[in-house]
């Protein structure tokens, strides 16, 4: 079961309860390869929408990046380069995505997958001059906007 | 530099599997998509022709296969649906192990054998869930780590970056489970959710790590697995 069903049944269900409110700021989200492209020529079907209304029902305010969905760009951290010693070739790849980002004008970016979040939040924050950028795993937004019975009532 | 013309005739057979290269029209859609075309003098359609050309080895040797992110937007984009991305990993998949850029075979080779990727033993593993639960409860009265827990709805592996290096990082799951009150479980060995044996072009070590997985799955009795990656 991938992370955007089970998120989905949850409110869908209304298994877990979410306060948008708890998040004003401009929003954007990046497309990870495996679940767009990988996932849909893999397994027929590519996670793009799933992502972009379970953001929605956590912040007030979305914006998409351009190009997006099964056109979107890589952060440069796929395939493993993460764990591989060519930062300067991850970084230099990175530099599309990143203007991606600032032309949305977002001030929190959400990426669900953690090679993404850790390229994003980690380095290209650094390397481009981003670093008012909040980033935030799709799950971390989640659990950030959840309003727990008997614990937040 | 190569100063005698190459003879094709005389090399060795393609390892390369990329599947119908000899299509390739040689239009650059792939190359031009890409943010590293240029690195190192390379781009995706130069890799096409290379193994077109029966220049396999020397892509092999090259590092582009690794630049590369795979991330299959050449693919996406390629008019004649020429699989590119199996060509690349398959020139990974031909790298001599010990030349593995980076950490990713040492990675694959400590999950084998210890059943994640960073080598945290399984007591280590087992006192920060529950040491990390007990901190949770604190604000979730009632919360704690499941183990092995036969029969929960969820199987759940885990990404080792987190208990490594980012511990607390598992509550944001942790806390979507307990609000929406879950059934699930993760287990005490080979909880490995992250399979570089997928990055390294290593479909044996990856098939290993994916049947403990399931090895899991079925003796738990569990109804969905979950990879949060």
């Amino acid at each position: 079961m991938s992370v955007h069903d089970l998120l989905k049944e949850y409110i869908e269900t209304g298994r877990i309860k979410l306060d948008k409110s708890k998040h004003p700021e401009l929003t954007t989200y990046h497309d990870p390869c495996n679940y767009g492209r990988k996932s849909e020529r893999t397994f027929g079907h590519g996670y793009y929408e799933e992502p972009r209304w379970i953001v929605q029902q956590c912040v007030e305010n979305f914006v998409d990046t351009y190009p997006t969905k099964v056109n979107n760009y890589c952060c440069g951290a796929g395939g493993g380069a993460w764990a591989m010693p060519y930062a300067e070739e991850r970084i230099y790849y990175g530099r599309v995505k990143v203007k991606q980002i600032k032309d949305t004008g977002a001030e929190m970016l959400i990426a669900p997958c953690h090679n993404c979040r850790d390229q994003i939040m980690k380095s290209l924050r650094q390397e481009y001059d981003m670093m008012d950028l909040e980033v935030k795993y799709l799950w971390e937004l989640v659990a950030d906007s959840l309003v727990i019975e008997g614990v937040d009532e | 530099m190569q100063s005698e013309p190459l003879v094709l005739s005389k090399r060795e057979k393609r390892k390369l599997a990329g599947e119908y290269p000899d299509l390739c029209l040689t239009c650059g859609t792939c190359a031009g998509g890409c943010p590293v075309t240029g690195v190192d003098g390379m781009d995706m359609r130069k890799a096409v022709r290379m193994a077109l050309l029966g220049l396999d080895q020397e892509l092999i040797d090259s590092r582009f296969p690794w630049i590369c992110t795979l991330c299959a937007r050449c693919e996406h984009g390629c008019p004649m649906s020429i699989d590119l991305l199996k060509m690349m990993r398959s020139a990974r998949t031909h790298r001599e192990r010990d030349k593995v850029p980076g950490v990713l075979h040492k990675g694959v080779v400590q999950c084998l054998k210890s059943g994640n990727n960073v080598g945290i033993p399984k007591e280590d593993y087992l006192f920060l869930l529950e040491d990390l639960g007990v901190e949770l409860a604190e604000e979730l009265p009632g919360f704690r780590v499941p183990v092995d827990d036969k029969g929960a709805r969820i199987l759940v592996t885990i990404n080792s970056k987190e208990p490594f290096a980012e511990p607390e990082d598992m509550f944001f799951w942790w806390k979507i489970f307990y609000a929406a009150k879950e059934s699930w479980t993760t287990t005490s060995e080979n909880w490995e959710g992250v399979n570089w044996g997928l990055f390294t072009g290593d479909d044996e070590s990856m098939k290993e790590v994916v049947r403990r997985i399931v090895e899991h799955y079925k003796s738990l009795e569990c109804e969905y697995l979950l990879l949060p990656e």
